[in-house]
């Protein structure tokens, strides 16, 4: 059981969350929003997994499965409301969708 | 279950139905009959009353003598019932009881009789007024009240019915709503009686630190220590003065004469405000064993017996004359309980509850008749056109004055000698004052009969009176006080203590006079001339100045100033309680009320406001700001975990 250090893969997580981080502050589609979402949380679970692997500990892959299914609701939801803008053929541009503006 | 029970409570029950039936009909039954319903409802109490008095009679165990004894177990010829535990506070309950026993029957007889009697007067009296429903469920709400204040088996049912009375009283007084100066008698009245509800309930909470209880038997029997008695008997001495108007919280009653006149004939002259009378006769024990505070009710009985008695003399209007010789009679009753003659007290409140009523109906007749005309200036003469109440005026003046056979010579001047004889120097004080009183009452009494009913009548008189079809009034108020007129001639009757006592042996059980206070046959007779001469000499003296004009009525610009302004008691209070109250008042308002109570709400909103407007700036409604807040604050936590490491 040997493979590269847990220190990889938490850079790699690191990285993978900085781009969706990234992604979600500057990108104005929508679904690439979504997208970038997904990528925050899956480097997320990537932390866990290698830290789960590091210690010996199963918890932290049972976390990265409740973060898959949260995940998965989430981009029901976001999903759901890409198709209600569209179908009210409003744009998907987040920047235009500012009526919460107080 | 004997019919004493029964009684008791079909009495106490059936004007408390009639009002609720009243309420609950509203606009849907004519007034017709909300008069009727309430007429009725009395009546039969006025039934539940005589059963009662025939249950406790059949329990009477003859005409012995007074028992005189030291331990006053109470009732000794009567029956508590009780319903149901109504309070309990750990070992402390009070139950909903009733005493039924000589005294209480006495006065259930009393309320419901002449109150059926006046609410049957109310009838004609109230006919065409707009609120007619109102007024009849109030009345039949007073008798309840007044019912279950004589009727309550322990102190706290007896201040119950005390404070109910006060309401229905100031609900009464104020029930011409419109009219400012009948809204500033009521509240004059609920607050002066009000006052007197707390004194007994200091009074009741110093004997339930004492005993644990508000029976009656419990706490008459109880030995408190001297200073605790003292206090209990001055609370409740305040409670019975101001119900009973005298001095010094007597200055609400002839206010309250505002009201409709039956009002006055039935709360303020026959039943409610001899309640204080009742008081002091049903804890007599707790009163004699602070013998110094039972004669400064009988002191404050002789000083407004004269002090009223002074101020009728100068009064206009005709009600208020009435109004002030009820305190003054009020004041005879004190003289009477608080010398110990409880049975006398207790007689007078009876002749006086028939007497005092006539003279109120009479006086209603009068102006129902002429327009509502008071002002006994005006009403001259106005005996030739009313004779049924012209004759019915004087024998209720007659039984007032005391001339034998009218029932007041029968009940008033067993109080004087019973004065007399104490034999001590406050004895011989109230035996002059209750004399020059009873002179008093001659002169004031019939100065407003030579002023009113006798000679041609007035302009005015001609002019305002109109009868109702042909006779002086409706039959419903005429039946009445023809029925009055014969019990304030013959009530009297019922006893004469020199020669027979049955009312006296009646109450015995109940409230046995003390034997300092029992005169003997030569007092008696002795005070009853003294009593009668100067009745009399009160009666020839106004029949001099104000029928032949003979004597002319003395200047002495004081004396009338004095009396017009009654004694300046209502400038004093004024002066000691309203305005600094007033003052108090308007400074709080200027001061605290305006800068800080009324200025916190909008302080508030105004706050909330500006500080939305500010944050408001922050939501853009942009995603992308909303997310950098939430990194950036998640980083701050991240950053001050590390650092704090």
């Amino acid at each position: 059981m040997s493979g590269p250090d847990v220190a990889w893969y938490l850079a790699l997580a690191a990285v993978l969350f900085g781009i969706g981080a990234l992604g979600v502050l500057i990108r104005r589609n929508t679904l690439v929003v979504l997208l970038s979402l997904e990528l925050m949380l899956n480097a997320g679970n990537l932390a866990l997994i290698a830290l789960s692997r590091h210690f010996h500990n199963g918890a932290g892959q049972i976390f990265a499965l409740a973060v898959m299914a949260v995940a998965a609701s989430e981009v029901c939801v976001g999903l759901g409301l890409v198709v209600a803008l569209n179908r009210r053929n409003l744009s998907l541009d987040v920047d235009t969708l500012s009526e919460l503006r107080g | 279950m004997t019919g004493l029970t029964y009684g008791s409570w079909l009495c106490l029950l059936a004007p408390l139905a009639g009002t609720i039936l009243i309420l609950l009909g509203g606009s849907r039954i004519p007034r017709l009959a909300a008069a009727w319903i309430a007429t009725t409802s009395v009546f039969v109490a006025f039934g539940g009353a005589v059963w009662a008095f025939f249950g406790v009679h059949s329990q009477h165990q003859g005409p012995e003598l007074l028992p005189l004894t030291s331990q006053v177990t109470v009732p000794a010829h009567g029956e508590i019932t009780t319903a149901w535990t109504w309070l309990q506070s750990g070992n402390f309950h009070v139950g909903l009881q009733l005493l039924v026993d000589p005294l209480s029957t006495v006065m259930m007889l009393i309320v419901s009789g002449v109150g059926g009697l006046i609410v049957l007067y109310s009838i004609g009296y109230m006919d065409g007024d707009e609120e007619e429903r109102r007024y009849f469920a109030y009345i039949a709400f007073f008798v309840f009240s007044m019912l279950l204040l004589v009727e309550g088996g322990n102190l706290l049912m007896l201040l119950v019915g005390w404070g109910l009375v006060g309401l229905s009283s100031y609900l009464l007084i104020g029930f011409w709503h419109d009219r400012p100066s009948a809204v500033r008698a009521a509240k004059k009245a609920f607050v002066m009686n009000a006052f007197g509800d707390a004194t007994m309930a200091l009074a009741f909470f110093i004997l339930i630190a004492h005993t644990n209880s508000l029976d009656f038997g419990v706490n008459f029997n109880a030995h408190l220590s001297g200073t605790a008695t003292n206090f209990v008997a001055l609370g409740l001495l305040g409670g019975a003065v101001a119900k009973s108007a005298q001095i010094p919280l007597q200055t609400w009653l002839p206010d309250a004469m505002e009201g409709p006149t039956p009002v006055s004939a039935l709360i303020h002259a026959a039943t409610m405000v001899t309640a204080g009378v009742y008081l002091i006769a049903r804890t007599y024990p707790l009163f004699e064993h602070a013998r110094t505070i039972q004669l400064i009710a009988a002191g404050a009985g002789a000083l407004t017996l004269l002090v009223a008695g002074l101020i009728a003399l100068v009064q206009t209007d005709i009600k208020r004359v009435i109004a002030y010789s009820t305190m003054s009679q009020i004041g005879y009753m004190f003289v009477g309980v608080g010398v110990g003659a409880y049975a006398n007290g207790v007689f007078h409140l009876l002749t006086h509850a028939f007497f005092k009523a006539l003279l109120f109906m009479t006086a209603g007749l009068v102006i129902h008749a002429v327009a509502n005309e008071q002002d006994i200036r005006k009403l001259r003469g106005v005996g030739r056109l009313m004779p049924f109440t012209k004759w019915c005026f004087l024998v209720g003046a007659l039984a007032l004055v005391g001339i034998p056979p009218f029932s007041g010579f029968f009940s008033k001047d067993p109080i004087v000698a019973s004065a007399a004889a104490l034999g001590t120097w406050y004895g011989w004080i109230f035996w002059v004052c209750g004399v020059a009183g009873a002179f008093l009452t001659g002169l004031y009494t019939f100065r407003l009969w030579y002023l009113v009913f006798p000679g041609e009548p007035s302009p005015f008189v001609r002019e305002h009176y109109h009868d109702h079809h042909g006779r002086e009034g409706a039959w419903t108020m005429l039946v009445p006080v023809g029925i009055l007129a014969v019990l304030a001639t013959f009530a009297g009757w019922l006893q004469w203590t020199p020669r027979w006592d049955p009312f006296t042996r009646w109450l015995a059980p109940a409230a046995p006079s003390l034997a300092a206070a029992v005169p003997t046959d030569t007092q008696e007779y002795f005070t009853s001339v003294a009593v009668v001469i100067a009745g009399l000499a009160g009666l020839v003296l106004a029949w001099a100045i104000y029928s032949e004009r003979r004597i002319a009525i003395p200047a002495a610009p004081f004396w009338r100033r004095l009396f017009e302004e009654k004694f300046y008691f209502d400038w004093l209070y004024d002066r000691i309680f309203y305005e600094p109250a007033v003052a108090t008042a308007a400074f709080l308002r200027r001061e605290f009320e305006e800068p800080v109570v009324l200025q916190t709400g909008p302080d508030v909103g105004n706050t909330t406001l500006a500080t939305g407007s500010l944050v408001r700036r922050l939501q853009t409604g942009l995603l992308r700001t909303y997310v950098l807040f939430l990194a950036a604050g998640a980083a701050i936590v991240v950053l001050a975990f590390l650092i704090a490491r």
